[in-house]
């Protein structure tokens, strides 16, 4: 029965952002601009770079589309969690829904859903532009490979994002995971430039986190078609990071919500 | 006799919030406020019970711990059984919430999606949630404007969705909190009608309600509880504690427990001077910060 109860939560959140019609428009008409930007940035920039480009084919637009494409789960998990849970505390619904059988985990985790399948929506609208209309070639796509790399993504950064939302859910501000991995992810991760450009001793930041690994993984996946064997590396390195990530996020939220209650700030903000 | 709730001691302090310069100056120091204090209740099944008392008193404060929404610092308290710290899941199975707060619908939904949604979360779904959603709809009078947007509805028919969304998991121990604020007296008189002759006589269902009437609390309950500071000063039928006083009216009985004059309806202080109270009492609610909605 919890695919039903995941199902109402899509229903409700669906409602709720299709009756700002303006808005939802906009957001789809909103996302043609960024990947044309980095199409003509591409355009530009030509074959400079093309030793650090090598490993992923070559081709500058063929790797920004998959940095920008998959790095939005990450933006979706850091914000997701954390702004549904400010959401429901501002909007006034989290107490009617906290005094319900669901758990409070439940909620939190299906309340981000909707953003998670417009996420991959977007993934896929930009996919699609960029093989068929705009030139990246992912005919030897492995695309199990990719599912596996792209289900491992979702579970570490869902599970920095439960962190991030605990931190919400006991400071209500400034969380501090959110803006760690915002401000690192973009520079460290890979999702612009391939990380050999980072000075050595930087690129070791790189390392320690998950979107250099999910990126990288993605892009061998889908625009050279590596198999499993050749991904392994990568997909180790994600699921040593759910197994820590993924235990530690539920803790985390459990003790957050336990604060809160002893605090009695579970709907504050 | 059975209990639908029990409390032992419970009791809730809650940090007070320092500003910045006592934060530097004292960044250890914990300044607490009590809340709830030593609060014994015994409620039976199917007792209508009334918590009465002046804003800040701990009347929220008390439904609230009672629906696992915040934690006890001491002491304990049972619904149907269920500890509220140790088994809250149980807790929440069994127990409604009528919150007259109406931000907590989705005011873009429909009543009845609304409806729908939260019975998800009581794990009704598909035709069963279509059926009760259908039959409260029609309980409280609304299954002609269900298909309107929440937002649409005046007072009194978000005040029937609340019931509404209360009754959904058909619970034995009903919380009610200040459910006639906002609302006309035609429209308080007919709730408190269906309150009692339907969820209680009719349903046999446990009623928690807190209010801010005197009048409410003579008409509806069988016993009240008078709280003022976080303390419960006495507990009795309406009759009984008129009658132990031999005073007219509950209005003098609340004088002569409190020593404060009733406030009907309940205005609340400006919050400044809530605040200093708070501060040089060290006792104070959670519900003081509830504002008052526009009526029809």
């Amino acid at each position: 029965m919890i695919y039903k109860k995941a199902f109402s939560f899509i229903v409700r959140d669906l409602i709720l952002q299709t009756s700002y019609k303006f808005e939802f428009v906009l957001r789809f008409f909103f996302m043609f601009f960024s990947i044309l930007t980095f199409y003509f940035v591409s355009k530009l920039i030509g074959g400079t770079g093309e030793q650090y480009l090598e490993p992923y084919g070559g081709d500058y637009f063929s790797f920004v589309l998959i940095g920008i494409a998959f790095s939005g789960y990450l933006m979706t998990a850091l914000r997701g969690f954390s702004e549904s849970i400010r959401g429901e505390q501002m909007m006034g619904t989290l107490e009617a829904m906290l005094v319900t059988p669901t758990n409070s985990s439940t909620i939190i985790a299906f309340s981000t859903l909707w953003s998670f399948i417009f996420t991959s929506f977007r993934v896929l609208v930009y996919l699609l532009i960029g093989a068929f209309l705009l030139g990246v070639d992912m005919s030897d796509a492995n695309l199990i490979a990719a599912m596996i790399i792209l289900i491992l993504t979702i579970i570490c950064f869902s599970s920095i994002g439960i962190i991030s939302a605990s931190f919400i859910m006991v400071l209500k501000r400034g969380d501090p995971i959110n803006m760690l991995f915002m401000s690192t992810s973009e520079l460290f991760g890979g999702v612009l430039f391939p990380i050999a450009v980072l000075p050595a001793w930087l690129q070791n930041v790189s390392h320690i986190l998950p979107i250099t690994y999910s990126l990288n993984g993605m892009r061998h996946a889908l625009l050279q078609g590596y198999s499993l064997h050749a991904l392994a590396p990568d997909i180790t390195a994600l699921t040593v990071f759910s197994v820590v990530l993924v235990p530690l996020g539920l803790l985390t939220f459990k003790y957050a919500v336990k604060k809160a209650k002893a605090d009695g700030t579970l709907v504050q903000y | 006799m059975e209990y639908s709730i029990e409390t032992y001691d419970i009791t809730k302090k809650f940090a007070l919030q320092k500003g910045f310069a006592e934060f530097l100056m004292h960044p250890f120091r914990k300044d607490e406020i009590l809340a709830v204090e030593k609060v014994n209740l015994k409620i039976g099944k199917g007792e209508l019970f009334g918590i009465l008392g002046p804003n800040g008193a701990g009347k929220t404060t008390l439904i609230k711990l009672l629906c696992t929404l915040i934690l006890p610092t001491a002491g304990t308290a049972y619904v149907n059984g269920y500890d509220v710290a140790e088994d809250s899941g149980k807790v929440r199975e069994s127990i409604g919430f009528i919150t007259t707060d109406e931000r907590s619908f989705y005011w873009r939904l429909t009543g009845r999606q609304n409806l729908k949604f939260f019975a998800s979360l009581h794990d009704y779904y598909s035709d069963t949630a279509r059926k009760r959603v259908d039959e409260l709809l029609n309980t409280v009078g609304l299954k002609d404007r269900a298909d309107d947007k929440f937002l649409s509805y005046s007072t009194g028919m978000k005040q029937r969705m609340a019931i509404a969304r209360g009754l959904l998991n058909d619970p034995e121990v009903v919380f009610m909190d200040e459910p006639t604020k906002g609302l006309d007296p035609r429209r308080a008189q007919n709730l408190r009608g269906f309150v009692k002759e339907h969820i209680v006589k009719e349903q046999g269902k446990t009623v928690f309600l807190s209010t801010h009437h005197l009048g409410e609390a003579e008409q509806l309950c069988d016993r009240i509880a008078i709280i003022d500071e976080g303390e419960i000063r006495v507990i009795g039928s309406p009759e009984e504690l008129k009658n132990a006083l031999d005073k007219p009216t509950l209005e003098e009985v609340f004088l002569h427990y409190t020593g404060k004059e009733f406030e009907e309806g309940g205005q609340k202080p400006p919050y400044s001077k809530r605040r200093r109270v708070m501060r040089e009492g060290r006792r104070g609610g959670m519900g003081g910060g509830r504002i008052g909605r526009i009526g029809f």
